[in-house]
Formats: structure tokens, C-alpha cells, sequence
């Protein structure tokens, strides 16, 4: 757990590993032999720029590799192997589980210029390189009638490649299902460089490889399926004086019958943060504003279902506005999509979570982790896609100013109480680095076991991704 | 982002370095935003990046050297700034770190000239004006150039018009309404000296007096952006004594790129003597879209004639109007308001043409990577007139418009304005 919890401040410059300075190394020597200059990167200035992803700085690569081709990643995988030291894919890093971050100096794969992507509206399939950028992939199927409905909130930065990896959500995910839900076959490169094309017939290897995080092998390229987009969408804001309400309200609206294409929750501080930065007229003194879209192709039933909504709502205690046109409508969406960075603007870093809870017990949960919040020195917030039970409170700190070590054990606590209300720990953000201690305690030891039998199966020199997901054998919770 | 930037040691701009360092949690939605992201595809030249080396060489562990060529890559066009949720102020960053770093800089000798060389020619109109008439002979053998000087010739226009100072007053046509002070600019009395003329002419008809003040000169501002602070400081503190604040509603600025700088000054002197005055001077900095904009949003803009003929025009949004200073709604909102004017948003609007101040001299194959791409995302509107609120992008856009091969006017905004005034548009 010692680790873990340094895992929290390595990202000061002043403190980097002997091993990530000086000289180019053999590997990269080997690999610009191997693939020419513009494809590896070796010098310091650059390999420090591969180290973090949007949670975490870990330790500066020996070198990185831009592929252009999977024949590229089959080279640079071996010439890895052959130095014996571990790979680690990244995508554009804007994850939030620390899953990009490498946690020892080796290769880091980056897929940001394997981009190609094609749309076979007849079989209403995309066919995207895993530096494909998400939002790319609806862009390019519009014109044929279709989108691609996996949205993280990071949609017009984040590749397929890195959405695959952490089996990524986002607001349509309520109604539309996650990105996993969307795969129908994956090309992936091992651990040994063979590289391999696999569907989701039994065994499902595909969906093993969805969420793995890169520790069972690098996904190259991926077949979406793609849908026609709901042609009437309406959207509505509902502000609360209580979080508890809020949750009470959604559980009450999906009890009516209502299904939302998305519902997501905000709580008063993330409001704020995301107010300062795009002035939208957002409720300040709200505790708890919730974002809610209905789709569908009947416009009379998409309003009826926005119409229980808004009822379960105001029977919370809510207060309800509707977006009179679509631009207000995708101006709320934006500033939903916002609220993570925008928290920067109240600490520089965060401790993200990521949990899952039943929906009846969401009222509880948002209350105890407020009151865990309010008993602590830190600033708590909270913000999710409340619809699935899926929550994300923030911890805010300054590790100048603050103990992170105390952090790290609110964290923990905040984990058991979804742990006790029957949910998980991640959601659509992956365990990566950042949630691996807690593992231990949301997984029992035979369950435990049987991943790591997996993982030796898929990896068996331990070299793809480690110190991921998986907490080291023996760890007991 | 954690830091351990020694901002004691590195006085007033170090606060201002820290405190951006400070912002940014490195979310990475500043990417998709970046030109030279969009164009080289590697962390290094993005935003996020560039803010992660920038911290790396401030704190010790990264010799500049070594960070430098990624560093000179960035536009400053600050479309990150716009992506930015958590509010960090990258174009102070970056102009900071430039300013701190460039004393340290080993630069070849020839690489010392053209800068100087640059900075002495761009502020000062006559001299430029002289060497783009010269530039005006050379221009058919620019073929047979090395690079660095095709990239300046390549940017002329066909002809360099006679120089036209302005009036020092040009007084309130029927009922004065306000009295402004304006900033005259650099290259734009040289290149397109209608700019200022068309300007005057739009304000006086709308019942503004303009004076403009002794005194004044280039803004500073590329001096600043190019990390030649000493001499930025001195211009800062011209047009500081030139223009007293109390004097005028608007202290206005038809150049972007200008009008960006102006509203830099508190930033500049963060921490010294006349961050004051230079805090009640930038307040009063406007653009000129942004201070006629506000007498269209308050009914008081004198109705135009309309356009002689359906006109659609491209409007391109300069990174120093949109996202350097957030105005966006007013050029468009005043061209809408020219009856048969019809407003085209350009696909890829956000990014930036390459001009960049002094980029597409300093970084001519970037540059004209952007400038072609621009041109063609602006000519897949098919627009009648091409309109923007900057001498850099004007004169990048009318270069490569005219290289794709199409003859549709590129012209100022308040160009476009004074011709609807004047019946002639």
C-alpha cells in the first residue's frame, strides 16, 4: 500500500528516478534502427511528456514509440521483450484511473497516429486504429445516418484504443450501454508481438480484453457498431437544496417508468467550478443540480418521459428548468462534460473515484460521503452519472499544504461505503494505479486468483502494464 | 499540476508562471484544440505538454536546450485557453516563460539578426513600409530564396500601397456621442492602411470622436511573445504615458493581435510599480468590433445601407479577438446586421491560420501547413468576401487563398462595415 500512496506526489520533476535522465537508451537505439526517427521518441524533453495521464505522473519512459501500423507495434513489442522491460499503451491520456501511467521506466506505445477509420454505413459498423479520436467516430458516421453513443466526458480528446482499455462510460451510457457494449471485434497485439483477431463469440477474448487496461495486451484496432440517433431529444435542469433529494428523485423517476437517455448529477461546488468557466446562468446556491435528456422517436413520449421527470422532482423538492432551444440544451452538456477539469480550479490535485451503487441505496451513499467530507479537513465533491449508480467524488487537495496520506484514506473510506451498499469500485474509469490498493477489498482472495491465472495466461513475463488493476499476489485486504 | 517551481527566486513572473502551472490538471482537452498537436500528432506539442516541460525546465530537471524546440513550435494562438476548464491562463504562461527564458537562449548569429531584425522593422511603419516596397521588387525571385526570406515575400500583398497617416483627431460626425483613443498598429499602416481609414470613418459616422494619442506605438506585444521583454517593457511604458485612461470611454484597437496585447499590460508589470496604472489602462482596451458591437446591442449604431447584392461572407475568427479576448458575437452580430449580409462559420474555426504573429517568419513550414489548411476550410464555404479583425490573418489568408487558386476579397471587418455605409458594398 506504501507505494500506492507515494503514487499520489510522484509528479514532481525534482524527483524523477536516476533511470529516466541522461542518455538515450540501448532500447531506443534499437527501436529508431528498427522503425526510423520520426517514429521513437528518446530524449528526455519527450519521454517526460509519456509519463502521466489526466490523474497521475508515474516514471519517465526509457523510450516511446508513435506506431503507424500494427506491423509497428508487433517491432516495438519484441524489441521490448528482447530488453526485458515492460510496455504500457496510451492512448491521448486523458484517463482518470493512472491506467497510462507507467509505474516503472520501460516502452510506452502511443497510439495517437494509428488514426484510420472507416464507416461501413451497410452494416452500420465503424472500423477504427485505436488512436482514433472517440468523437471522430460519430463525426464521420452522421452523414450516413449513425453515431457511435459511448461519450466520455473527455470525448473530443480520448482514442477508441484508450475508451477500449478502461471500458469507458459517459452520459448516454444510461440508456445506450458502455463502450464494451458497442465492440463486435478487436484486433490486438500480445505480449510476445503474434498479433491476433478476435470476436465475441466464445470465448469472448474480445470482451476479456475490454477494461484490461493494457495488462493483457495492446488493442490495435477495433469494429464498432454504430445506430441511428434518436431523432427528438429534449433536455431538462432540476436544482435541489439537498443532495439526498436528488437521488431520491432519480430512483423515484426511474420507479415511474421513465427512462432518460441520460441523467447525470452535480453537486454544489462542481456547479461552481464549472460556472466560472463558461457563465451559463447555473444555479451557484443549488447543492445538487441534475442534468436530464429523453430521446426517443415519438416526441409526445419523449416528453411525457421528461414530464415524470420533472414531476419526481419537484415531489423531491426540485426546482425545474427545461432548455427552450438545442443550443441550451448542448450549453448544459458542456458544462457536464467540464466538471472533472474544471475542479482544478479549486485544489491543483484530486483524488478521483469511480463508484457503482445499487440506485436504491444512492441516497444514502451521496449523504454518508457528504458527511465523510464534511468530518474531514478536505474539500469533498461529488458529480456522476447518477442515473447507474455511478459516482464520482472528488477528494481536492494541495500535497504542498496537505497530508496525502490522509487522502488516500478517505478514499478508502469513501470505497467501503460504496463496498457496503453493495456496489464497485469502477465504473468506466478502470482500478489502474489509482483504486489497485482497493482492490483487495472489493475482490475476495479465490476471485483474485483466478485474475491473476488469467493475466500469467495472457502475459506470462508479467511485462504488459504492470503494477495495474491487479494488486501484487499475497496483498490480503 | 504539483510544482515545485521556485517562484521566490523568480520574482513577479514566476508567481505568474506558478500560478498556471498550478491550474492545469493535465485533462488533456486542450489537445484537440492545438494546431501543432493537430499537425505533429506527439504530446510535446500540445498545451499539456508544453506546460509539463515548461514546469520541468522551471524546477530544474530539463535543460531549456532541450525543451526549446517544442516550446518555439507553440502559435500562442491560445485556443487552449478556450478548451481550458480548469481555467488555466496558458497565454500568460507562455509569454512569461518566453520573457524569462529568451536571456538564457544561444542563439547562431543569424538567427540573432533576423529577430532583431524583425523586431526593429515590424513596430516601426516607415521602415516597414520601405522594406515592403523594396520586398515589392524581390517578390518574383522569391523562388530561388532560401527559405527564410521567401516566407516574408510569399506574405506580400500583389501591391504595397502608399503610406496614409492618420489624422491626430477626427471629430464626431452629428451629435457626439463618445471620444475613444486609438492604437494606429505596426504592419497594418504599411500593408493596409484602409484598415484605419475605414475605422475612423465608421466611428465618426456613429457620432465617436477619435483622437489619437502622441506618443504611441507598437503595442510590445510581439516583442513579448518572442521573449524580448526588455524591449516590450519599453513600448508597455510608451503607450502607458501616451494614453491617460480618464481621457476617453475606449482606448480602441483594430489589430487583434494588438488589442490582445494592450489587455496584457496588468499581466506584464504583475508585481511592479505601474501594475496599476496598467490595470486602468487595459481596462479601457477594446476592440473595435467589441466597442461598436456594444452600441448594436444598445440600439444606438447607425443602420448601414444594404449590401448591393446577396453576399455571404466567411467570417474568420482571429485567435486574438476569439480566444485571446472572448469576442466572438459582435463582428458577427455586426456583419448580420448589414441587410443581404449572410454570416458563414468556417469548419475548423477554432484553429488557428498560422500567422501568429511572427510565427510564419520564425516557423515558415508549420505556418504555411495551417495557412493552406485554413484557406481551404475557408473556401469550402464558397464565400463571396473573407472578413477577420487582423492584419496577421489577413495578410496569411489573402496569401493562401490566392495560392488555392481563388480571387474572393479579403477584407477587415470595419472594411466591410464602412462599405455598407458608403453604399458600395
Amino acid at each position: 500500500m506504501s507505494t500506492e500512496k507515494l503514487a499520489l506526489t510522484t509528479n514532481s520533476g525534482a524527483r524523477k528516478p536516476a533511470s529516466a535522465g541522461g542518455a538515450p537508451s540501448a532500447l531506443a537505439a534499437e527501436l529508431t534502427r528498427a522503425l526510423g526517427p520520426r517514429k521513437v521518441l528518446s530524449n528526455l524533453s519527450e519521454r517526460l511528456n509519456y509519463r502521466y495521464d489526466a490523474i497521475q505522473f508515474g516514471a519517465t519512459p526509457l523510450a516511446v514509440v508513435l506506431p503507424e501500423s500494427t506491423g509497428d507495434v508487433v517491432t516495438a513489442v519484441r524489441a521490448a521483450r528482447a530488453a526485458g522491460v515492460p510496455i504500457v499503451g496510451r492512448g491521448a491520456a486523458s484517463g482518470l484511473s493512472g491506467g497510462a501511467a507507467p509505474t516503472e521506466p520501460g516502452l510506452v506505445i502511443s497510439f495517437t497516429r494509428m488514426t484510420r477509420l472507416t464507416i461501413h454505413p451497410e452494416r452500420r459498423e465503424a472500423q477504427a486504429q485505436a488512436g482514433v479520436i472517440t468523437l471522430a467516430v460519430t463525426d464521420a458516421a452522421r452523414p450516413h445516418g449513425l453515431i457511435y453513443p459511448p461519450d466520455p466526458a473527455s470525448f473530443r480528446t480520448s482514442t477508441i484504443g484508450g475508451n477500449l482499455a478502461e471500458n469507458a462510460g459517459g452520459p448516454m451510457c444510461f440508456k445506450y450501454g458502455v463502450t464494451g457494449d458497442y465492440v463486435r471485434a478487436l484486433s490486438f497485439v500480445d505480449a510476445d508481438g503474434e498479433e491476433h483477431h478476435v470476436t465475441r463469440d466464445a470465448f469472448d477474448l474480445a470482451g476479456l480484453l475490454i477494461g484490461s487496461e493494457g495488462t493483457l495486451g495492446l488493442i490495435t484496432e477495433a469494429t464498432l457498431r454504430l445506430i441511428p440517433p434518436a431523432p427528438h431529444t429534449r433536455t431538462l435542469m432540476a436544482h435541489f437544496p439537498e443532495v439526498g433529494a436528488c437521488a431520491e428523485a432519480v430512483s423515484a423517476a426511474i420507479a415511474a417508468g421513465a427512462v432518460p437517455s441520460k441523467l447525470e448529477f452535480m453537486d454544489r461546488a462542481c456547479t461552481n467550478a464549472v460556472e466560472d468557466y463558461l457563465n451559463l446562468g447555473l444555479p451557484r446556491d443549488a447543492e445538487a443540480v441534475l442534468l436530464v435528456d429523453t430521446d426517443g422517436d415519438d416526441l409526445d413520449t419523449v416528453q411525457d418521459e421528461l414530464q415524470l421527470v420533472a414531476d419526481a422532482c419537484e415531489r423531491a423538492g426540485g426546482t425545474v428548468r427545461r432548455a427552450a432551444t438545442d443550443a441550451e440544451g448542448a450549453a448544459l452538456w458542456r458544462a457536464r462534460r467540464s466538471v472533472s477539469p474544471a475542479l482544478g480550479r479549486i485544489r491543483p490535485q484530486r483524488m478521483n473515484e469511480d463508484i457503482v451503487v445499487p440506485r436504491s441505496a444512492l441516497p444514502d451513499v451521496v449523504r454518508e460521503i457528504r458527511a465523510l467530507g464534511d468530518a474531514s479537513p478536505f474539500r469533498l465533491v461529488q458529480f456522476g452519472h447518477i442515473g447507474d449508480g455511478n459516482l464520482h467524488p472528488n477528494i481536492l487537495f494541495d500535497p504542498r499544504h496537505e497530508d496525502t496520506h490522509a487522502v488516500h484514506d478517505l478514499a478508502h473510506d469513501i470505497a467501503l461505503v460504496a463496498l457496503r451498499h453493495g456496489g464497485v469500485l469502477s465504473g468506466e474509469h478502470g482500478i489502474g494505479s489509482m483504486k489497485r490498493d482497493f482492490m483487495t477489498d472489493a475482490v475476495d482472495p479465490a476471485t483474485l486468483k483466478a485474475l491473476w491465472n488469467v493475466k500469467r495466461a495472457l502475459d506470462p513475463h508479467l511485462a504488459l502494464n504492470p503494477g495495474k488493476i491487479l494488486p501484487a499476489e499475497g496483498v490480503e485486504g | 499540476m504539483n510544482n515545485d517551481i521556485p517562484v521566490q527566486t523568480l520574482g513577479g513572473q514566476g508567481e505568474v508562471m506558478a500560478h498556471a502551472v498550478d491550474a492545469c490538471v493535465h485533462c488533456g482537452f486542450c489537445l484537440p484544440a492545438c494546431p501543432t498537436y493537430a499537425l505533429l500528432g506527439d504530446e510535446m506539442d500540445s498545451p499539456r505538454g508544453r506546460i509539463v516541460l515548461m514546469k520541468e525546465v522551471l524546477e530544474g530537471g530539463l535543460p531549456l536546450l532541450d525543451a526549446a524546440p517544442h516550446l518555439d513550435r507553440c502559435l500562442g494562438c491560445q485556443a487552449c485557453v478556450t478548451a481550458c476548464p480548469s481555467g488555466v491562463p496558458y497565454g500568460e504562461l507562455i509569454t512569461a516563460f518566453r520573457g524569462w527564458s529568451e536571456p538564457q537562449r544561444q542563439r547562431s548569429p543569424l538567427d540573432r539578426a533576423k529577430r532583431a531584425a524583425i523586431l526593429k522593422v515590424l513596430p516601426a511603419p516607415k521602415v516597414f513600409s520601405v522594406a515592403a516596397r523594396l520586398g515589392q521588387f524581390v517578390k518574383p525571385l522569391a523562388p530561388a530564396l532560401p527559405a527564410a526570406l521567401r516566407s516574408p515575400l510569399d506574405l506580400l500583398p500583389e501591391s504595397v500601397p502608399a503610406m496614409q497617416p492618420s489624422a491626430p483627431f477626427t471629430p464626431a460626425r452629428g451629435v457626439r456621442r463618445g471620444r475613444v483613443a486609438f492604437l494606429v498598429g505596426c504592419a497594418q499602416q504599411a500593408l493596409t492602411p484602409n484598415f484605419n481609414a475605414a475605422t475612423l470613418r465608421v466611428l465618426s459616422r456613429n457620432g465617436i470622436e477619435v483622437v489619437i494619442p502622441d506618443g504611441q506605438g507598437c503595442c510590445g506585444a510581439a516583442a513579448l511573445h518572442t521573449g524580448a521583454r526588455d524591449e516590450a517593457l519599453k513600448l508597455v511604458r510608451a503607450n502607458l504615458n501616451a494614453f491617460n485612461p480618464d481621457d476617453f470611454d475606449a482606448i480602441l484597437s483594430n489589430a487583434a493581435g494588438c488589442g490582445a496585447g494592450l489587455k496584457e499590460y496588468p499581466m506584464v508589470l504583475h508585481g511592479e510599480p505601474d501594475e496599476a496604472r496598467a490595470k486602468a489602462f487595459a481596462a479601457k482596451v477594446m476592440d473595435i468590433s467589441e466597442y461598436l458591437g456594444g452600441l448594436l446591442a444598445g440600439g444606438t449604431l447607425e443602420p448601414t445601407l444594404p449590401a448591393s447584392r446577396p453576399l455571404k461572407v466567411a467570417y474568420h475568427d482571429a485567435c486574438h479577438l476569439a480566444h485571446a479576448q472572448g469576442v466572438r458575437a459582435q463582428p458577427r452580430d455586426l456583419l448580420r446586421a448589414i441587410p443581404g449580409v449572410t454570416v458563414l462559420e468556417v469548419p475548423e474555426g477554432d484553429l488557428c491560420c498560422g500567422s501568429a504573429g511572427t510565427y510564419n517568419l520564425e516557423q515558415p513550414e508549420l505556418a504555411t501547413q495551417l495557412g493552406a489548411r485554413k484557406a481551404r476550410n475557408i473556401l469550402s464555404t464558397t464565400p463571396d468576401l473573407i472578413a477577420s479583425g487582423n492584419i496577421g490573418c489577413h495578410t496569411q489568408i489573402q496569401s493562401h487563398v490566392r495560392r488555392q487558386g481563388d480571387r474572393a476579397p479579403v477584407m477587415h471587418t470595419v472594411e466591410i462595415l464602412d462599405l455598407a455605409y458608403r453604399g458600395e458594398l
